[in-house]
């Protein structure tokens, strides 16, 4: 599949993505909100159904083994760390006092909520923050490096350069 | 005793929200054919890591992993998704409206703007800290059966309890 093929199907996938997102109630305030106070459960029937649909049809991939195109199926593990439960727990009180979630948050800019902007500089911000502290974050909390191959030597040179206030 | 599902219009256009059953399938199905077709592994938060790749040369910024990925062409596909939402259901406008938050909290503009931005700076640190958000950990995670994931969707569904609760029915 050629790169042009392949964008144009990440499109397509988000445009379905972003329709079902917007009409569903899994990017609007009130849903969020109705949620998380238990007065209405669209929202867990929603990730209970996204969840079982995704289990039944990774299984059924994973057990084929190779993609469309025969490339070997790999579905990389999330490792297990102190910052699952810390982040997590950021996360959730952002998710509520925006009522939005990453993906929504673009959906909600797409509908015409001008408020979502202010929601996804935020998100960009924090993202930055996060970036501009990985390392002592990295190392304090336990998260995985993503520098891998250059972990041992470049990563500490790196490391030195941030904590000394490099760029940005 | 029967629980409430879909029992009120959406903020978009007043517009009745599809079957649960039908969203979450969407969904998930989505999750299954960018794995099977495109060898790709979903989730979403990581997009705001691309984003700060197009403009920052801080190192965890500075690796090819992030630098203009799929996840770009897919958060335009996001976005057009809405906006076709939105012209099919009843017409685009620009709007304020955040329906529960005015009824009880009652910010304008320039509040709702603060209001967003504070609570979009924990969600960005928030999810790079837990390693995915919704998407990644919630049906991703959850689908293949990480435990990783199992403590991240607990910990920010337990947070986002806690907040809204504090929120409307303590505070405000």
């Amino acid at each position: 599949m050629n790169a042009t093929v392949r964008n144009l199907l990440y499109v397509v996938y988000g445009l379905v993505f972003g329709l079902t997102l917007s009409r569903s109630g899994a990017a609007d305030f009130n849903y969020i909100q109705k949620m998380f106070l238990f007065e209405d459960f669209q929202l867990y029937g929603i990730l209970a159904s996204a969840v079982t649909t995704a289990g039944v049809g990774l299984w059924l991939v994973k057990r084929y083994g190779r993609t469309i195109t025969g490339e070997p199926v790999q579905i990389k593990g999330k490792t297990v760390h102190v910052g699952n439960l810390v982040g997590g727990a950021l996360f959730g009180a952002g998710w509520a006092v925006t009522g939005m979630c990453p993906g929504p948050i673009m959906v909600n800019i797409g509908e015409g909520k001008i408020y979502a902007l202010a929601a996804f500089a935020g998100v960009l911000v924090g993202t930055w923050i996060f970036g501009y502290f990985y390392f002592p974050l990295q190392k304090r909390l336990g998260l995985p490096s993503v520098f891998p191959a250059a972990d041992a030597g470049a990563g500490k040179g790196k490391s030195a350069a941030v904590s000394g206030g490099g760029g940005c | 005793m029967e629980l409430p599902f879909g029992t009120m219009p959406l903020i978009l256009n007043d517009l009745q929200p599809w079957h649960w059953a039908v969203s979450g399938g969407l969904l998930g199905l989505i999750a299954v054919l960018l794995m099977f077709t495109l060898n790709t592994q979903f989730g979403l938060s990581t997009t705001f890591v691309d984003f700060c790749a197009l403009g920052s040369r801080l190192p965890f910024f500075d690796r090819p992993a992030v630098r203009r990925t799929w996840r770009l062409w897919f958060a335009g596909g996001l976005v057009g998704g809405a906006v076709l939402s939105a012209v099919l259901g009843g017409g685009w406008a620009p709007t304020w409206d955040l329906g529960l938050f005015d009824s009880q909290i009652g910010y304008g503009a320039l509040g709702k703007t603060a209001w967003m931005f504070g609570g979009g700076l924990l969600i960005g640190l928030g999810v790079r800290i837990a390693g995915g958000c919704t998407s990644g950990h919630g049906i991703m995670g959850l689908a293949t059966l990480q435990w990783a994931s199992v403590r991240a969707v607990l910990s920010f569904m337990v947070a986002g309890i806690l907040m809204a609760n504090l929120l409307y029915r303590v505070i405000y």
